[in-house]
Protein backbone atom coordinates (compact mmCIF):
# COMPACT_ATOMS: atom_id res chain seq x y z
CA UNK A 1 0.00 0.00 0.00
CA UNK A 2 1.65 2.88 -1.39
CA UNK A 3 2.53 6.17 1.82
CA UNK A 4 2.61 9.61 1.63
CA UNK A 5 4.74 10.62 4.57
CA UNK A 6 4.58 14.86 5.56
CA UNK A 7 8.11 15.86 7.74
CA UNK A 8 8.17 19.67 8.89
CA UNK A 9 11.59 20.97 10.33
CA UNK A 10 12.68 23.63 11.57
CA UNK A 11 15.43 25.73 12.21
CA UNK A 12 17.17 23.90 15.13
CA UNK A 13 16.75 20.95 13.00
CA UNK A 14 13.96 19.38 15.38
CA UNK A 15 11.51 17.51 12.83
CA UNK A 16 8.02 15.84 13.09
CA UNK A 17 6.33 13.36 10.55
CA UNK A 18 2.99 12.29 9.52
CA UNK A 19 2.07 9.68 7.07
CA UNK A 20 -1.32 8.65 5.34
CA UNK A 21 -1.64 5.06 3.20
CA UNK A 22 -4.30 4.76 0.22
CA UNK A 23 -4.46 2.19 -1.93
CA UNK A 24 -4.94 2.12 -5.98
CA UNK A 25 -7.88 0.29 -7.14
CA UNK A 26 -8.78 -0.20 -10.55
CA UNK A 27 -11.67 1.30 -11.77
CA UNK A 28 -15.20 0.32 -11.23
CA UNK A 29 -16.71 -2.08 -14.00
CA UNK A 30 -20.18 -0.75 -15.41
CA UNK A 31 -22.48 -3.35 -16.98
CA UNK A 32 -25.93 -4.39 -18.42
CA UNK A 33 -28.73 -6.47 -18.05
CA UNK A 34 -31.07 -7.03 -21.04
CA UNK A 35 -34.78 -8.23 -20.84
CA UNK A 36 -35.26 -12.02 -21.18
CA UNK A 37 -31.31 -12.98 -21.00
CA UNK A 38 -31.61 -11.40 -25.09
CA UNK A 39 -28.77 -10.45 -26.78
CA UNK A 40 -27.16 -6.87 -25.73
CA UNK A 41 -24.06 -6.96 -28.35
CA UNK A 42 -26.19 -3.98 -30.16
CA UNK A 43 -26.33 -2.12 -26.93
CA UNK A 44 -23.04 -2.66 -25.74
CA UNK A 45 -21.26 -1.01 -28.99
CA UNK A 46 -19.35 1.83 -28.34
CA UNK A 47 -19.65 2.10 -24.38
CA UNK A 48 -17.20 1.14 -21.63
CA UNK A 49 -19.46 -1.85 -20.80
CA UNK A 50 -17.09 -4.03 -19.30
CA UNK A 51 -19.78 -7.13 -17.39
CA UNK A 52 -23.24 -8.73 -18.32
CA UNK A 53 -25.38 -9.81 -16.09
CA UNK A 54 -27.32 -13.85 -16.98
CA UNK A 55 -29.34 -15.38 -15.45
CA UNK A 56 -29.48 -19.74 -15.75
CA UNK A 57 -31.85 -22.63 -14.56
CA UNK A 58 -29.53 -26.05 -13.47
CA UNK A 59 -32.81 -27.37 -14.57
CA UNK A 60 -31.84 -26.21 -18.32
CA UNK A 61 -29.80 -28.54 -20.69
CA UNK A 62 -28.13 -25.60 -22.13
CA UNK A 63 -26.10 -23.79 -18.86
CA UNK A 64 -22.90 -22.72 -20.59
CA UNK A 65 -23.28 -20.65 -22.78
CA UNK A 66 -26.98 -20.90 -22.96
CA UNK A 67 -28.92 -22.48 -25.44
CA UNK A 68 -28.16 -20.25 -28.88
CA UNK A 69 -26.69 -18.11 -26.96
CA UNK A 70 -23.09 -18.26 -28.52
CA UNK A 71 -23.22 -14.24 -28.67
CA UNK A 72 -22.04 -15.20 -25.07
CA UNK A 73 -19.10 -16.77 -25.75
CA UNK A 74 -18.38 -13.51 -28.17
CA UNK A 75 -19.03 -11.06 -25.89
CA UNK A 76 -16.70 -12.73 -22.64
CA UNK A 77 -13.92 -13.54 -25.39
CA UNK A 78 -14.08 -9.76 -25.96
CA UNK A 79 -13.55 -8.79 -22.40
CA UNK A 80 -17.29 -8.86 -20.96
CA UNK A 81 -17.33 -10.47 -17.69
CA UNK A 82 -20.32 -12.54 -17.14
CA UNK A 83 -22.36 -12.33 -13.92
CA UNK A 84 -24.10 -15.65 -13.94
CA UNK A 85 -26.55 -16.19 -12.08
CA UNK A 86 -26.81 -19.81 -11.51
CA UNK A 87 -30.35 -20.80 -9.73
CA UNK A 88 -32.20 -23.76 -7.88
CA UNK A 89 -35.33 -22.20 -9.38
CA UNK A 90 -36.54 -24.22 -11.96
CA UNK A 91 -38.26 -21.38 -15.08
CA UNK A 92 -40.66 -23.94 -16.37
CA UNK A 93 -44.41 -23.85 -15.47
CA UNK A 94 -46.43 -26.86 -14.42
CA UNK A 95 -44.91 -29.81 -12.79
CA UNK A 96 -41.74 -30.60 -14.10
CA UNK A 97 -40.11 -34.32 -14.27
CA UNK A 98 -37.47 -35.66 -13.42
CA UNK A 99 -34.75 -35.82 -15.60
CA UNK A 100 -32.24 -38.56 -16.94
CA UNK A 101 -28.84 -37.57 -19.22
CA UNK A 102 -25.17 -37.93 -19.84
CA UNK A 103 -22.22 -35.98 -19.56
CA UNK A 104 -18.44 -36.70 -19.53
CA UNK A 105 -19.69 -40.54 -20.25
CA UNK A 106 -21.89 -41.03 -16.86
CA UNK A 107 -25.48 -41.03 -16.71
CA UNK A 108 -27.25 -39.14 -13.99
CA UNK A 109 -30.63 -39.08 -13.10
CA UNK A 110 -31.96 -36.07 -11.24
CA UNK A 111 -35.53 -36.21 -9.50
CA UNK A 112 -38.12 -33.38 -10.07
CA UNK A 113 -37.58 -30.35 -8.32
CA UNK A 114 -39.42 -30.77 -4.84
CA UNK A 115 -39.78 -27.42 -3.58
CA UNK A 116 -41.12 -24.00 -3.52
CA UNK A 117 -40.45 -20.45 -3.24
CA UNK A 118 -41.26 -17.03 -3.53
CA UNK A 119 -44.55 -18.00 -2.05
CA UNK A 120 -46.50 -14.97 -2.44
CA UNK A 121 -50.21 -14.83 -1.92
CA UNK A 122 -52.00 -14.94 -4.42
CA UNK A 123 -49.30 -16.12 -7.03
CA UNK A 124 -48.44 -19.16 -8.58
CA UNK A 125 -45.27 -20.46 -6.46
CA UNK A 126 -42.20 -21.56 -8.60
CA UNK A 127 -40.82 -24.87 -8.75
CA UNK A 128 -37.27 -25.25 -7.46
CA UNK A 129 -34.86 -28.36 -6.83
CA UNK A 130 -34.81 -28.36 -2.77
CA UNK A 131 -31.83 -27.37 -0.34
CA UNK A 132 -33.06 -30.94 1.18
CA UNK A 133 -32.24 -32.52 -2.72
CA UNK A 134 -29.02 -30.58 -2.65
CA UNK A 135 -28.02 -31.54 0.42
CA UNK A 136 -28.70 -35.55 -0.07
CA UNK A 137 -26.72 -35.16 -3.33
CA UNK A 138 -29.63 -35.84 -5.39
CA UNK A 139 -28.51 -32.57 -8.03
CA UNK A 140 -24.85 -33.50 -8.73
CA UNK A 141 -25.95 -34.49 -11.80
CA UNK A 142 -27.12 -30.66 -12.69
CA UNK A 143 -23.90 -29.76 -11.16
CA UNK A 144 -21.76 -31.95 -13.25
CA UNK A 145 -23.78 -31.00 -16.81
CA UNK A 146 -23.25 -27.12 -15.80
CA UNK A 147 -19.25 -27.69 -14.49
CA UNK A 148 -18.97 -29.85 -17.91
CA UNK A 149 -20.36 -26.79 -20.18
CA UNK A 150 -18.80 -24.37 -18.61
CA UNK A 151 -15.11 -26.11 -18.74
CA UNK A 152 -15.90 -25.37 -22.94
CA UNK A 153 -16.59 -21.72 -22.40
CA UNK A 154 -13.07 -20.18 -22.51
CA UNK A 155 -13.25 -17.73 -20.25
CA UNK A 156 -13.85 -17.54 -16.44
CA UNK A 157 -16.98 -16.21 -14.75
CA UNK A 158 -18.38 -14.74 -11.58
CA UNK A 159 -21.24 -17.59 -10.33
CA UNK A 160 -23.67 -16.29 -8.45
CA UNK A 161 -25.79 -18.74 -6.33
CA UNK A 162 -29.13 -17.78 -6.34
CA UNK A 163 -30.28 -14.76 -7.52
CA UNK A 164 -32.19 -12.89 -4.93
CA UNK A 165 -32.40 -15.32 -1.83
CA UNK A 166 -34.44 -13.08 0.24
CA UNK A 167 -37.00 -12.88 -2.40
CA UNK A 168 -37.30 -16.75 -2.57
CA UNK A 169 -37.47 -16.89 0.87
CA UNK A 170 -39.64 -14.11 2.11
CA UNK A 171 -42.84 -15.83 1.93
CA UNK A 172 -41.36 -19.27 3.10
CA UNK A 173 -40.47 -21.76 1.27
CA UNK A 174 -41.80 -25.42 0.97
CA UNK A 175 -40.07 -28.53 0.32
CA UNK A 176 -41.59 -32.13 -0.29
CA UNK A 177 -44.72 -30.93 2.11
CA UNK A 178 -42.67 -29.78 4.71
CA UNK A 179 -42.65 -25.87 5.48
CA UNK A 180 -40.29 -23.84 6.54
CA UNK A 181 -40.17 -20.27 7.83
CA UNK A 182 -38.18 -17.21 5.73
CA UNK A 183 -35.26 -17.65 8.75
CA UNK A 184 -35.43 -21.64 8.83
CA UNK A 185 -35.02 -21.36 4.90
CA UNK A 186 -32.31 -19.40 4.59
CA UNK A 187 -30.62 -21.34 7.20
CA UNK A 188 -31.03 -24.44 5.07
CA UNK A 189 -29.80 -22.34 2.13
CA UNK A 190 -26.92 -21.48 3.58
CA UNK A 191 -25.85 -25.36 4.02
CA UNK A 192 -27.11 -26.23 0.08
CA UNK A 193 -24.96 -23.12 -1.32
CA UNK A 194 -21.86 -24.15 0.84
CA UNK A 195 -22.37 -27.98 -0.49
CA UNK A 196 -22.71 -26.56 -4.35
CA UNK A 197 -19.62 -24.32 -4.16
CA UNK A 198 -17.58 -27.04 -2.04
CA UNK A 199 -18.34 -29.68 -4.78
CA UNK A 200 -17.59 -27.62 -7.58
CA UNK A 201 -14.40 -26.54 -6.42
CA UNK A 202 -13.35 -29.86 -5.71
CA UNK A 203 -13.62 -30.88 -8.93
CA UNK A 204 -11.79 -28.02 -10.63
CA UNK A 205 -12.62 -24.75 -12.13
CA UNK A 206 -11.65 -23.07 -14.87
CA UNK A 207 -9.02 -20.21 -13.67
CA UNK A 208 -10.47 -16.76 -12.82
CA UNK A 209 -13.61 -18.56 -11.20
CA UNK A 210 -15.20 -16.51 -8.49
CA UNK A 211 -18.18 -17.29 -6.36
CA UNK A 212 -20.75 -15.06 -4.65
CA UNK A 213 -24.15 -15.61 -2.75
CA UNK A 214 -27.48 -13.92 -4.59
CA UNK A 215 -29.40 -10.97 -2.68
CA UNK A 216 -32.07 -8.61 -3.34
CA UNK A 217 -30.50 -7.04 -0.41
CA UNK A 218 -33.55 -5.51 0.80
CA UNK A 219 -33.81 -7.23 4.03
CA UNK A 220 -31.23 -6.50 6.85
CA UNK A 221 -31.92 -9.83 8.87
CA UNK A 222 -31.82 -11.73 5.68
CA UNK A 223 -28.55 -10.43 4.36
CA UNK A 224 -27.19 -11.12 7.90
CA UNK A 225 -28.79 -15.11 8.01
CA UNK A 226 -27.43 -15.75 4.09
CA UNK A 227 -23.56 -14.29 5.00
CA UNK A 228 -22.09 -16.21 7.82
CA UNK A 229 -18.31 -16.34 8.04
CA UNK A 230 -18.07 -19.94 7.29
CA UNK A 231 -19.82 -19.06 3.72
CA UNK A 232 -17.74 -16.27 2.42
CA UNK A 233 -14.98 -17.91 3.11
CA UNK A 234 -16.07 -19.62 0.43
CA UNK A 235 -16.83 -17.01 -1.90
CA UNK A 236 -15.08 -14.48 -3.45
CA UNK A 237 -17.66 -11.08 -3.67
CA UNK A 238 -20.69 -9.46 -1.61
CA UNK A 239 -23.41 -8.93 -3.89
CA UNK A 240 -26.94 -7.48 -3.85
CA UNK A 241 -29.24 -5.42 -6.24
CA UNK A 242 -29.75 -1.42 -5.82
CA UNK A 243 -33.26 0.33 -7.45
CA UNK A 244 -34.97 3.69 -7.12
CA UNK A 245 -38.68 3.11 -7.24
CA UNK A 246 -39.85 6.15 -4.77
CA UNK A 247 -38.67 10.00 -6.33
CA UNK A 248 -37.29 10.73 -2.76
CA UNK A 249 -34.34 7.59 -3.39
CA UNK A 250 -31.06 9.02 -4.38
CA UNK A 251 -28.32 6.97 -5.93
CA UNK A 252 -26.39 7.44 -3.11
CA UNK A 253 -28.90 6.19 -0.84
CA UNK A 254 -29.80 3.27 -2.11
CA UNK A 255 -26.35 1.87 -3.24
CA UNK A 256 -25.22 2.49 0.45
CA UNK A 257 -28.68 0.69 1.83
CA UNK A 258 -27.47 -2.51 2.06
CA UNK A 259 -24.15 -1.60 2.51
CA UNK A 260 -24.28 -0.26 5.41
CA UNK A 261 -26.11 -3.06 7.36
CA UNK A 262 -23.42 -5.51 5.87
CA UNK A 263 -20.75 -2.87 7.26
CA UNK A 264 -22.83 -2.95 10.64
CA UNK A 265 -23.67 -6.91 11.10
CA UNK A 266 -20.82 -9.25 8.89
CA UNK A 267 -18.03 -10.15 9.82
CA UNK A 268 -14.23 -9.05 8.39
CA UNK A 269 -14.15 -11.84 6.19
CA UNK A 270 -17.20 -11.01 4.20
CA UNK A 271 -16.06 -6.94 4.30
CA UNK A 272 -13.22 -8.01 3.36
CA UNK A 273 -15.03 -9.37 -0.27
CA UNK A 274 -15.30 -6.39 -2.85
CA UNK A 275 -19.43 -6.08 -4.34
CA UNK A 276 -21.09 -6.92 -7.02
CA UNK A 277 -23.83 -4.99 -8.09
CA UNK A 278 -25.77 -7.98 -10.35
CA UNK A 279 -28.58 -5.61 -11.42
CA UNK A 280 -29.41 -1.82 -10.67
CA UNK A 281 -32.07 0.44 -12.10
CA UNK A 282 -34.24 3.27 -11.99
CA UNK A 283 -38.07 2.70 -12.30
CA UNK A 284 -39.29 5.14 -15.48
CA UNK A 285 -42.80 5.74 -13.40
CA UNK A 286 -41.02 7.24 -10.04
CA UNK A 287 -38.15 9.32 -12.22
CA UNK A 288 -39.90 10.10 -15.75
CA UNK A 289 -35.70 11.21 -16.51
CA UNK A 290 -33.82 8.24 -16.15
CA UNK A 291 -31.22 9.82 -17.50
CA UNK A 292 -30.92 12.30 -14.88
CA UNK A 293 -30.61 9.69 -12.18
CA UNK A 294 -28.07 7.17 -14.22
CA UNK A 295 -26.06 10.65 -14.53
CA UNK A 296 -25.67 10.71 -10.27
CA UNK A 297 -24.16 7.14 -9.91
CA UNK A 298 -20.38 7.76 -10.40
CA UNK A 299 -20.41 10.43 -7.96
CA UNK A 300 -22.25 8.02 -5.55
CA UNK A 301 -20.08 5.18 -5.80
CA UNK A 302 -16.70 6.86 -5.51
CA UNK A 303 -18.08 8.14 -2.35
CA UNK A 304 -19.31 4.93 -0.70
CA UNK A 305 -16.03 3.67 -2.28
CA UNK A 306 -14.45 6.27 -0.77
CA UNK A 307 -15.27 5.37 2.94
CA UNK A 308 -14.86 2.40 4.95
CA UNK A 309 -15.96 -1.17 3.82
CA UNK A 310 -16.10 -3.12 1.16
CA UNK A 311 -15.75 -1.52 -2.38
CA UNK A 312 -17.94 -1.81 -5.20
CA UNK A 313 -16.42 -3.22 -8.33
CA UNK A 314 -19.00 -3.97 -10.71
CA UNK A 315 -22.52 -2.41 -11.52
CA UNK A 316 -24.52 -4.30 -13.86
CA UNK A 317 -27.65 -2.04 -15.28
CA UNK A 318 -30.80 -4.11 -15.35
CA UNK A 319 -32.84 -2.95 -18.71
CA UNK A 320 -35.59 -4.87 -17.15
CA UNK A 321 -38.60 -5.06 -15.43
CA UNK A 322 -38.21 -1.96 -12.60
CA UNK A 323 -35.20 -0.77 -14.38
CA UNK A 324 -36.81 -1.02 -18.24
CA UNK A 325 -35.30 2.04 -19.67
CA UNK A 326 -37.70 4.10 -21.63
CA UNK A 327 -37.11 6.09 -24.01
CA UNK A 328 -33.96 3.55 -24.38
CA UNK A 329 -31.78 5.65 -26.60
CA UNK A 330 -31.66 8.18 -23.67
CA UNK A 331 -31.55 5.63 -21.17
CA UNK A 332 -28.68 4.02 -23.07
CA UNK A 333 -26.90 7.60 -23.78
CA UNK A 334 -26.82 8.29 -19.87
CA UNK A 335 -25.12 4.89 -19.22
CA UNK A 336 -22.37 5.15 -21.77
CA UNK A 337 -21.48 8.91 -20.23
CA UNK A 338 -22.12 7.50 -16.46
CA UNK A 339 -19.71 4.39 -17.62
CA UNK A 340 -17.17 7.07 -19.23
CA UNK A 341 -16.78 8.85 -15.55
CA UNK A 342 -14.82 7.75 -13.25
CA UNK A 343 -14.80 5.83 -10.94
CA UNK A 344 -16.05 4.38 -14.06
CA UNK A 345 -14.30 5.40 -16.35
CA UNK B 1 12.71 25.37 21.24
CA UNK B 2 9.62 23.30 20.98
CA UNK B 3 9.21 20.53 18.53
CA UNK B 4 6.82 21.39 15.52
CA UNK B 5 3.81 19.39 15.21
CA UNK B 6 2.03 18.39 11.89
CA UNK B 7 -0.97 15.96 10.67
CA UNK B 8 -1.61 14.31 7.11
CA UNK B 9 -5.05 13.36 5.94
CA UNK B 10 -5.85 12.21 2.06
CA UNK B 11 -9.07 13.08 0.86
CA UNK B 12 -9.71 9.30 0.20
CA UNK B 13 -8.20 5.94 1.18
CA UNK B 14 -8.69 4.78 -2.27
CA UNK B 15 -8.34 6.13 -6.08
CA UNK B 16 -9.04 4.79 -9.54
CA UNK B 17 -5.84 5.71 -11.58
CA UNK B 18 -6.04 8.57 -13.19
CA UNK B 19 -7.92 10.20 -10.49
CA UNK B 20 -7.19 13.48 -8.82
CA UNK B 21 -5.59 13.38 -5.26
CA UNK B 22 -5.57 15.80 -2.70
CA UNK B 23 -3.35 15.70 0.38
CA UNK B 24 -4.10 18.36 3.47
CA UNK B 25 -1.40 19.18 5.78
CA UNK B 26 -1.58 20.89 9.11
CA UNK B 27 1.41 22.26 10.51
CA UNK B 28 2.39 24.49 13.80
CA UNK B 29 5.85 24.91 16.11
CA UNK B 30 4.80 27.04 18.92
CA UNK B 31 8.14 29.17 18.15
CA UNK B 32 7.52 30.41 15.19
CA UNK B 33 6.07 33.67 15.45
CA UNK B 34 5.92 36.23 12.52
CA UNK B 35 7.50 39.45 13.55
CA UNK B 36 7.58 43.34 11.52
CA UNK B 37 10.43 45.67 12.25
CA UNK B 38 9.22 48.95 11.18
CA UNK B 39 12.70 51.25 10.90
CA UNK B 40 12.44 55.04 10.61
CA UNK B 41 15.81 56.79 9.93
CA UNK B 42 16.35 60.19 11.78
CA UNK B 43 19.07 62.59 10.89
CA UNK B 44 20.67 65.17 13.46
CA UNK B 45 18.25 67.92 12.42
CA UNK B 46 15.63 66.02 13.66
CA UNK B 47 14.06 64.99 10.37
CA UNK B 48 12.50 61.19 9.86
CA UNK B 49 12.20 58.84 7.04
CA UNK B 50 9.01 57.34 6.30
CA UNK B 51 8.77 54.43 8.11
CA UNK B 52 9.40 51.61 6.08
CA UNK B 53 8.06 47.42 7.28
CA UNK B 54 10.23 44.55 6.93
CA UNK B 55 8.50 41.20 8.27
CA UNK B 56 10.15 38.49 9.32
CA UNK B 57 9.26 34.69 10.58
CA UNK B 58 11.79 33.50 13.83
CA UNK B 59 11.84 29.85 13.87
CA UNK B 60 9.78 29.24 10.18
CA UNK B 61 9.13 25.46 9.76
CA UNK B 62 10.35 23.78 5.82
CA UNK B 63 7.56 21.07 4.64
CA UNK B 64 8.68 18.12 3.23
CA UNK B 65 6.17 15.72 1.30
CA UNK B 66 7.67 11.70 0.37
CA UNK B 67 6.08 9.40 -1.67
CA UNK B 68 6.95 5.78 -1.24
CA UNK B 69 5.68 4.80 -4.41
CA UNK B 70 7.62 7.81 -6.27
CA UNK B 71 3.96 9.97 -6.66
CA UNK B 72 4.74 13.46 -7.55
CA UNK B 73 3.18 15.74 -5.01
CA UNK B 74 3.03 19.59 -6.37
CA UNK B 75 1.26 21.75 -3.66
CA UNK B 76 -1.22 24.03 -4.25
CA UNK B 77 -1.46 26.66 -1.54
CA UNK B 78 0.42 27.33 1.76
CA UNK B 79 -1.50 29.85 4.35
CA UNK B 80 1.51 29.57 7.18
CA UNK B 81 -0.60 26.19 8.85
CA UNK B 82 -2.42 24.47 5.91
CA UNK B 83 -0.56 22.96 3.29
CA UNK B 84 -2.35 21.47 0.29
CA UNK B 85 -0.65 19.43 -2.06
CA UNK B 86 -2.08 17.49 -5.40
CA UNK B 87 -0.96 14.25 -7.01
CA UNK B 88 -2.09 12.10 -9.97
CA UNK B 89 -3.03 8.32 -8.30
Amino acid sequence: MPRVTVTVRDQGGRTASAAADYALAPPVWGGYYLAGNADPTTDLVGGNFRSLTQYRSLADAYVFPGYGMSWLRDLGRAGVAPNMVLELKHYGAGSPGAQTFTVDGVTWTVPAPAMTIQQRPGTTWPRAYGYGQVLAGQCDGLLARALSQYRTLGFPVNLQLASELDTDHEFGTTESGVSFTWAESDARAVQALTYVVNWLRARGLPAGTTFSVGAGGFDRAAFRRTHPEALMSRVDFLQWNVYATDPAHTALSRFRRTRDWAVADLGPVALSRPVIIAEWGVQVSAFPDQAAWIATVPAALARLNAERGPRIVRANYFNSGWGTLTPKPAGLAALRAAYATRPFG
Amino acid sequence: MAAPTVTASLDASTYAPGEPMTLTVGYADPDTRPVTVTIVLTDPDGNSSAPVRVTAVIDPLGVEVADDSGRAWTMVSDTGTTAVYRAVA
